[in-house]
């Protein structure tokens, strides 16, 4: 162990001054967003595969490039989901390797999110904060809940006041203090900036985001470990922020730079909902200022920001690495949701029947070839979205409880499925 | 950030002479479609408030520099 600190600083993205390691996001000079530095010459000194290989299946086996000074005081299970090799998808789309890096399974509250709340609230106990908050419609809100449950941290949600009920009861369950604030999310996330700086609270998606959006880089480190110490050819990643996207690039970069794996060229491409794209829009015109959607018309709430923070840098990212970005219908998206469940068992949010729309239409057009190596990050489960499939995926055959009734209910089926036994065998 | 047809109006050189704020801009990107403007707005918070207000009803939208959405 070298007695250099890893994480050394906060730095702006954009003029490069550095700052200490506090509360704070923004560069006081430019407003540009302040994220976490490391010290990049001890961390190779000290890290190896080997040793990544000996520590516990959770994502603080990454921990010399995670921000937080000492182990983990929240959610210390999260992460290293499973990286699935996706055949029989892949023979659906026409491509010859696929994985599906299944984050429906995250601990605790089954999305990736657990894995940036687990930085920002392990950050916010180093830092001596007692009041974790965020504003939030959705899986953000149901992971702090949780995992500042956990940790015995108090908290506080905001959230629009017109928010479903459904999504408000897999926070309050936990304890948390709900705050339904009256108008749109745009003046939620407003209140919040007024509130962190007033009461001196924790806000994991305000002053503690340096920490929080470095927790998605543990995503991509699996998924390069989970290949063999490799990284993929194109990494296909769903578009609310644009922040896991940079991340995901970020935790490949950083792998190089550091050593444990060579560097070989990759792409990322970003995913986006039709009814809510400035990021892919603002990339196929060819620009990078991204224009506002200022009403999101989509079932995809989890990926509709009409101002998305991180979606300049995601733009660069991807023109930087040859990625493209692509957006789908509400239409494709129930079908990329029934698509991979069907083919591979996995029951994905909305955002994941985006990403996996999305992947098939980037085949097609040939801007990912048939033949690389290719990922789909899932973000969440299916189970948090269900009402987007309502009736969409057909209903049960009723009968009597009539063993002639079911003969004659499954006859016609009953010579393909013979077929299909025959195949097998 | 301001819409195209806002582009040819002065709207910071309005904004300090309408009220008593003192203006500074720290990042700015203008294009033929849409202007992004990080401005700091220094005075009396019901002065910015009411500056906010002004500049929303221009058809600004208006954010405060901690927070862009970064969440669902």
């Amino acid at each position: 162990m070298s007695d250099r600190p890893f994480f050394s600083n906060l730095k702006c993205r954009e003029c490069g001054r550095l700052y200490p390691k506090e509360a704070i996001h923004i560069c006081e000079f430019d407003f540009g967003p302040l994220e976490a530095a490391y010290d990049y010459d001890a961390i190779s000194a000290s890290i190896s595969r080997a040793a990544i290989e000996s520590r516990p299946k959770s994502m603080w086996r990454y921990r010399e490039l995670l921000p937080i000074d000492g182990a983990p005081t929240v959610g210390a299970q999260v992460g290293f989901t499973p990286l699935v090799k996706a055949d029989r998808l892949a023979a659906r789309l026409g491509v010859k390797e696929l994985y599906v890096k299944n984050d429906t399974v995250n601990y605790p509250t089954l999305s990736f999110k657990d894995r940036v709340v687990y930085v920002a609230l392990s950050r916010a106990c180093e830092l001596g904060f007692k009041v974790v908050a965020c504003a939030s419609t959705g899986n953000l809100a149901n992971s702090v809940a949780a995992n500042a449950a956990a940790a015995g941290l108090t908290s506080y949600v905001l959230i629009p006041s017109d928010l479903e009920r459904s999504k408000v009861v897999n926070s309050l369950v936990y304890g948390t203090n709900v705050i339904g604030i009256e108008g749109p999310y745009d003046q939620v996330n407003r209140l919040c900036s007024e509130i962190a700086g007033k009461y001196g609270w924790g806000f994991v998606n305000v002053n503690l985001r340096p920490y929080y959006a470095e927790g998605s880089k543990s995503m991509g480190f699996e998924i390069v470990e989970q290949l063999g110490w490799k990284t993929p050819r194109h990494t296909v990643i769903p578009m609310a922020s644009g922040s896991l996207l940079t991340k995901i690039h970020k935790a490949y970069t950083e792998f190089a730079k550091v050593g444990i794996i060579d560097a070989e060229p990759f792409s990322v491409h970003g995913a986006q909902a039709a009814g809510c794209s400035p990021i892919s829009t603002a990339l196929k015109k060819g620009t990078d200022i991204v224009k506002p959607v200022p009403n999101p018309q989509t079932i995809v709430k989890s990926l509709a920001i009409g101002t998305p923070a991180d979606g300049y840098y995601a733009i660069r990212t991807m023109k930087e690495t040859g990625g493209s970005a692509e957006d789908c219908t509400d239409e494709e998206v129930i079908e990329g949701i029934k698509l991979l469940a069907e083919t591979e068992g996995i029951f994905s949010e909305t955002a994941g029947g985006t990403t996996v729309a999305c992947a098939r239409k980037l085949i097609d057009s040939g801007k990912i070839p048939r033949d690389e190596s290719i990922v789909l990050c899932i973000t969440g489960h299916g189970l948090k979205t269900q009402e987007a499939i309502h009736e969409k995926c057909g209903a049960p055959r009723v009968i009597k409880p009539s063993l002639r009734e079911f003969d004659a209910l499954v006859a016609g089926e009953l010579a393909d499925l013979a077929k299909l036994e025959t195949a097998t065998v | 950030m301001y819409p195209a047809r806002l582009i040819q109006r002065p709207v910071i050189h309005e904004l300090s002479k309408n009220f008593a704020l003192v203006t500074n801009v720290r990042q700015a990107s203008v294009t033929e479609e849409i202007g992004l403007v990080s401005l700091e707005l220094d005075g009396e918070r019901e002065e910015i408030k009411r500056a906010i207000a002004w500049l929303e009803e221009l058809g600004i939208k208006v954010e405060p520099v901690e927070i862009q959405t970064i969440e669902g």
